[in-house]
């Protein structure tokens, strides 16, 4: 018993010092003459921090499981206040009740509108886009965690799915870059023509 | 005491013969298909902004008003199905059925609005010229969008359509649901899942492909 735990907690060890590998790699990319936040160079990152947090997730969750990390912030737990309020946070983790759900998806036709707005008044187009993403990413957030339930689930579940999609997303994301070569490879000639065609 | 915990944990979730996600096998599998037809829209929607961002020209044929206005109409419709599709999964998990088909129909209804709202749609723009593969004459002329590229159209029937296409086969699979309430168990809230996916994935078409082709200039008569 006592090696098996010596062996859990060298194998999480490990596991962090790999992480830690992989954020030397991207610290060290970013710091070399080389960088040029082109795709090469967003991908070794991007890579190098998904690595980091995969190989970090199971040994941060050994550690809190062994009371290893405390927040340091947490509240002195209440004998005398505790019950009402812990009753009400163990009904809603089992699921979002009508009212709540109602809620959400005001909070959707409200960041719907604000999106809606923005098209409106015509903003610069790429701070336009930054902005409807992280709106719409909020936006699927919310329906994944209340309409879909995910929240309510188990951690093992949302584990296996979020950081997957995520991690999939980001590497198609990472050739997005390379469409703004193209404008530079295009001889000027073809552009002028283009324009002058009309 | 830790272990000891984890031992058990593992025996009981990982030793197999039980369900380590605590979830039945219906529920998972859909969750799976989702993660794939996410990478699906992903992929498009990723070739939609890379065909965007190289070329020359794109066109931005959509006026405020009606164009968007309306597309929002359909954004409204989608999002209010994804409530009763709530309001139905929870009916069924308190075995309330009459209650819980109420709502599938209620979902299916605004399912086929979206549907009829999305062709009035594309019936417009394909009278006034677009096609998978060409642009409208006016678009490509001097004072709207030389040198455009008709990958435009390709791009917005492509994903508007697969889009469409999952409504379509939602609405049928909660028709069978609603049929079939009696003899099932968790499958009111499998179809739950997928209808909100389908809602979920027009929350990135909406703003990616309409709010960020507004037609400022008011080149579209």
């Amino acid at each position: 018993m006592v090696e098996e735990k010596k062996e859990i907690k060298t194998l999480n060890l490990i596991l962090l010092a790999l992480a830690g590998v992989a954020v030397l790699v991207v610290v060290w990319n970013v710091a070399s003459d080389t960088f040029r936040a082109g795709t090469d160079d967003l991908f070794l990152v991007l890579v190098g921090l998904m690595l980091a947090l995969l190989f970090a997730v199971p040994a941060l969750l050994w550690a809190k499981g062994n009371g290893l990390l405390k927040n340091p912030f947490a509240d002195e737990p209440l004998p005398a206040e505790g019950p009402s309020e812990h009753a009400d946070a163990h009904h809603e983790e089992h699921g979002g009740s009508n009212r709540q759900n109602v809620m959400v998806w005001g909070g959707l036709l409200a960041l719907t509108a604000f999106e809606v707005f923005l098209a409106y008044i015509q903003i610069n187009p790429v701070l336009m886009l930054i902005i409807l993403m992280g709106a719409s990413i909020i936006k699927a957030a919310l329906i994944v965690a209340y309409f879909m339930h995910l929240k309510f689930e188990r951690l093992s579940l949302i584990l296996t799915i979020v950081p997957t999609i995520v991690v999939l997303l980001c590497l198609f994301a990472i050739l997005f870059p390379d469409s703004f070569r193209l404008h530079k490879m295009r001889p000027a000639e073809t552009i002028q023509q283009v324009e002058h065609e009309g | 005491m830790a272990e000891a915990r984890a031992e058990s944990l593992a025996a009981a979730d990982w030793g197999g013969g039980v369900l380590p996600y605590h979830i039945g096998h219906r529920k998972l599998g859909m969750w799976l298909f989702i993660m794939s037809d996410s990478l699906t829209f992903g992929a498009l929607l990723v070739a939609y902004s890379y065909a965007r961002a190289a070329s020359i020209a794109w066109p931005t044929p959509f006026p405020f008003s009606p164009s968007i206005v309306f597309s929002t109409t359909m954004t409204l419709v989608l999002l209010s199905s994804s409530l009763t599709m709530v309001f139905a999964v929870s009916a069924s998990k308190k075995g309330k059925r009459g209650t819980a088909r109420k709502w599938i129909l209620a979902t299916m209804v605004l399912g086929l609005t979206f549907i009829v709202l999305h062709l009035m749609e594309w019936n417009h723009l394909i009278g006034e010229g677009l096609s998978p593969f060409k642009l409208p004459a006016e678009w490509t002329k001097e004072g709207a969008w030389p040198g455009a590229s008709p990958l435009f159209g390709s791009t917005f029937f492509g994903i508007t359509g697969l889009h469409m296409f999952h409504v379509f086969t939602g609405v049928i699979y909660l028709g069978v649901v609603a049929a079939r309430i009696k003899k099932l168990n968790d499958d009111v809230e499998v179809a739950g899942l997928y209808w909100h996916f389908v809602d979920l994935v027009w929350m990135f078409v909406f703003p990616l492909i309409y709010l960020l082709s507004v037609d400022y200039h008011g080149v579209i008569k």
